[in-house]
C-alpha cells in the first residue's frame, strides 16, 4: 500500500479555469471514469512500473476522493487536477523508495532486481520501449503530459511546477535522446 | 525515426488501464450518477488572500474602536457636567466667585446685608440684588460677561462705559485687549442706588460667565465715627468756654489748649474719616470682566460625537501601537518561518528534480 506523506499543495494547481460562474462540476464518478486512462498512463510512463502504476492510480483516486470538495471547476479541469494529484502521490512514493533503499544499503539487503518485462504502451516497437526505458524519469513525465496526453504547455508547466521554456526544452531534450537511441538501435 | 514518427507511435499507443484496475476505482468512486450541483465557494485571486485578512483585521480594529469610543464618549448628562467643570475651571480665578447654572436665585434681607460681608451669586441679570436703601454699605460686584469674539469685546467695553456714565458713575481703570486673545477688564463706580440697574444692564452685555457682589456694611462704622466727631466737638466746645470764662493759671490755660488742639486735630481726622466713608458708601465699585471663548480658555465641550471619534482614535492609536509591537516581536519569526517554508519548498523541489532524473 502507498503511504503518502504529503497532502498539501495538489488542490492549488489551477489549469484551465473554467468561465467565471460556470461552476457545474463532473461528479466524481465520471471524472474518475473519463481520467483513469490518462492517470494510469501518466504514472505509467513515469514508474516503467505496471504493478506500480496501478497502485499508485489507486491510490491517487483515493486521495481524490477524499479531497473532491476541494475541487473547484473554474480552477482547473479535473484531470488536470487529478494528474496533479498523481504526480505527488507518485513522488512521495519515489520518495519512500528512495528512503527504503538507503535504509537496507546500509544493512546490507540485495536490492531485488525490478521487472521490465510490462510494456509501457500498447503495440510500441521493442526498439521504442527499450529507448523510453532509458530515459529518466522527468523525461518520460514530460513526454506522457506533452505528447501522450496532449497537454498544452502552459498546463504542463503549471503542473510540472517550471516554466513553459523548461517544459519545451525537457520535452525536445527528451524527444531528441528517443531518436537518438532508436537511430542507434536501427545502427546496431 | 524523427520525432514526428515518434509522437505520432507514442499517441497510438496510449496506456490503457487494465479492467482490474478499473473496477477497482469504479469501487472507489461513488456510484451516484447524478451531477450535483457544487456549492459554489467563493474564491480570491491568490493575492486576495492576504489582503483581504488583513482588511477583515483592519475593519475589525477600525469598528471595535468605533464601538469603544461610542461606548466611551458618554451621554448628554456628562456633557453638562463637562460644561459646568470647564466652566469653573475656566473663568472661576477666585475661590469666592460663584457659577450661576449652580446656584439658585439670591435673595437678600436687611440682616444679610450686615457685616461680614455677604457674597451672592446671581442666576441672571434681572436677579441682582439691591444694597439697603439708608443704609452705608459698600458694594462690590465683580461680573464676567462672554461675548462671541474680539469685535463683541470692544463693542462690549464701550457700552459699558457709556452705561457708566448714563447712570452717573466714572471708570476707575480700563482694559481693552483685542485679538486672538480679546479681553476688556473695566473697574467702574457707579452709585450705590443704581448698582442693581447696572449689574442688570451690564450683564445684558453678553452671556454671563459668573456674577459675584458682596455687600459689607459701614453704617455702624459710618455711626460710631460721627459719634466720636460729636464728643469731640462738645469736648472743644467745652474747653473753650473754660478757656473764656475762668481764670485759670498760666500751667493750666497751656493745659487746655494743648487739649484742644489735640480734639480739634482729632476732628479734622474724624471729618475726614466720615466723609471718605460717606462716599465709600456712595458708590459701589464694579468690576467688569469681557472675554472671549478663546481668551477664557474654556474649549467648548465637543459633542458626542466628537468625543466618540476622539475615543476611537485612541483606540485605533492603541491598536497600532500593539500591532506594531507584535509585528516587532513576530517578524523576526515569521522570517525565520519564511525562510524555513522557502528553504524547505528548494529542498523538496531539489529532492524531486533528483528523484526524476533517475530512470
Amino acid at each position: 500500500m502507498i503511504r503518502r506523506r504529503r497532502r498539501s499543495g495538489v488542490h492549488a494547481v489551477t489549469i484551465g479555469a473554467l468561465p467565471r460562474g460556470e461552476a457545474l462540476a463532473p461528479s466524481f464518478a465520471s471524472a474518475a471514469e473519463t481520467c483513469l486512462d490518462d492517470v494510469f498512463g501518466y504514472l505509467l510512463y513515469l514508474t516503467k512500473d505496471r504493478p506500480l502504476a496501478e497502485d499508485l492510480t489507486g491510490a491517487t483516486f483515493e486521495t481524490a476522493l477524499r479531497r473532491w470538495r476541494r475541487f473547484d471547476p473554474r480552477r482547473g479541469t479535473a484531470r488536470a487536477w487529478l494528474l496533479a494529484i498523481a504526480r505527488s502521490t507518485a513522488l512521495d512514493w519515489f520518495r519512500a523508495d528512495a528512503r527504503r533503499r538507503r535504509r537496507e544499503a546500509r544493512v546490507g539487503v540485495a536490492e531485488l532486481p525490478t521487472s521490465d518485462d510490462d510494456a509501457l504502451g500498447e503495440g510500441f516497437s521493442p526498439a521504442l520501449e527499450s529507448a523510453l526505458r532509458e530515459l529518466t524519469a522527468g523525461e518520460r513525465e514530460v513526454l506522457a503530459l506533452r505528447v501522450v496526453l496532449e497537454l498544452d504547455g502552459e498546463e504542463t508547466a503549471r503542473l510540472l511546477g517550471i516554466s513553459a521554456t523548461a517544459v519545451s526544452t525537457r520535452l525536445h531534450r527528451a524527444l531528441g535522446k528517443l531518436e537518438e537511441r532508436m537511430r542507434h538501435d536501427d545502427v546496431a | 525515426m524523427t520525432s514526428p514518427d515518434l509522437i505520432r507511435e507514442l499517441q497510438a499507443s496510449k496506456p490503457v488501464a487494465p479492467d482490474a484496475l478499473r473496477m477497482r476505482v469504479r469501487e472507489i468512486a461513488p456510484t451516484q450518477a447524478v451531477q450535483l450541483r457544487r456549492r459554489l465557494r467563493f474564491s480570491l485571486p491568490r493575492p486576495a488572500f492576504v489582503l483581504v485578512p488583513a482588511a477583515a483585521a483592519l475593519v475589525v480594529a477600525i469598528g471595535a474602536a468605533g464601538v469603544i469610543g461610542l461606548a466611551r464618549s458618554g451621554g448628554s448628562g456628562d456633557v453638562a457636567a463637562q460644561n459646568a467643570k470647564a466652566v469653573q475651571h475656566g473663568v472661576a480665578g477666585g475661590s469666592t466667585r460663584t457659577n450661576p447654572a449652580v446656584l439658585g436665585p439670591a435673595t437678600t434681607t436687611q440682616e444679610q446685608a450686615a457685616s461680614p460681608p455677604q457674597v451672592l451669586g446671581y442666576t441672571g441679570a434681572g436677579a441682582a440684588v439691591a444694597p439697603t436703601q439708608g443704609r452705608a454699605q459698600d458694594v462690590q460686584a465683580t461680573l464676567t460677561v462672554k461675548v462671541a469674539d474680539s469685535d463683541h469685546v470692544s463693542k462690549a467695553a464701550q457700552d459699558a462705559l457709556d452705561l457708566t456714565r448714563s447712570l452717573g458713575g466714572h471708570v476707575v481703570s480700563a482694559s481693552v485687549a483685542t485679538g486672538d486673545q480679546a479681553q476688556a477688564t473695566l473697574t467702574v463706580r457707579i452709585p450705590v442706588a443704581r448698582t442693581q440697574d447696572a449689574v442688570a444692564r451690564l450683564s445684558a452685555l453678553g452671556t454671563i460667565v459668573s456674577q459675584q457682589v458682596s455687600i459689607q456694611d459701614l453704617q455702624e462704622r459710618l455711626d460710631a465715627l460721627v459719634r466720636r466727631a460729636r464728643s469731640v466737638r462738645a469736648q472743644i466746645v467745652k474747653i473753650t468756654a473754660r478757656l473764656d470764662s475762668q481764670q485759670l493759671s498760666p500751667e493750666q490755660r497751656a493745659a487746655l489748649e494743648l487739649r484742644r488742639q489735640s480734639l480739634r486735630s482729632e476732628l479734622r481726622s474724624l471729618r475726614q474719616s466720615i466723609r471718605s466713608t460717606g462716599s465709600e458708601a456712595r458708590f459701589a465699585t464694579i468690576e467688569l470682566s469681557v472675554v472671549t471663548p478663546e481668551s477664557q480658555g474654556v474649549v467648548p465641550a465637543p459633542s458626542r460625537l466628537d468625543r466618540s471619534l476622539d475615543k476611537a482614535l485612541e483606540v485605533v492609536v492603541w491598536e497600532g501601537i500593539v500591532a506594531l509591537v507584535a509585528l516587532l516581536v513576530g517578524a523576526p519569526l515569521a522570517i525565520l518561518a519564511l525562510a524555513a517554508w522557502v528553504l524547505r519548498r528548494m529542498y523538496r523541489k531539489h529532492e524531486e528534480d533528483r528523484l526524476l532524473a533517475t530512470s
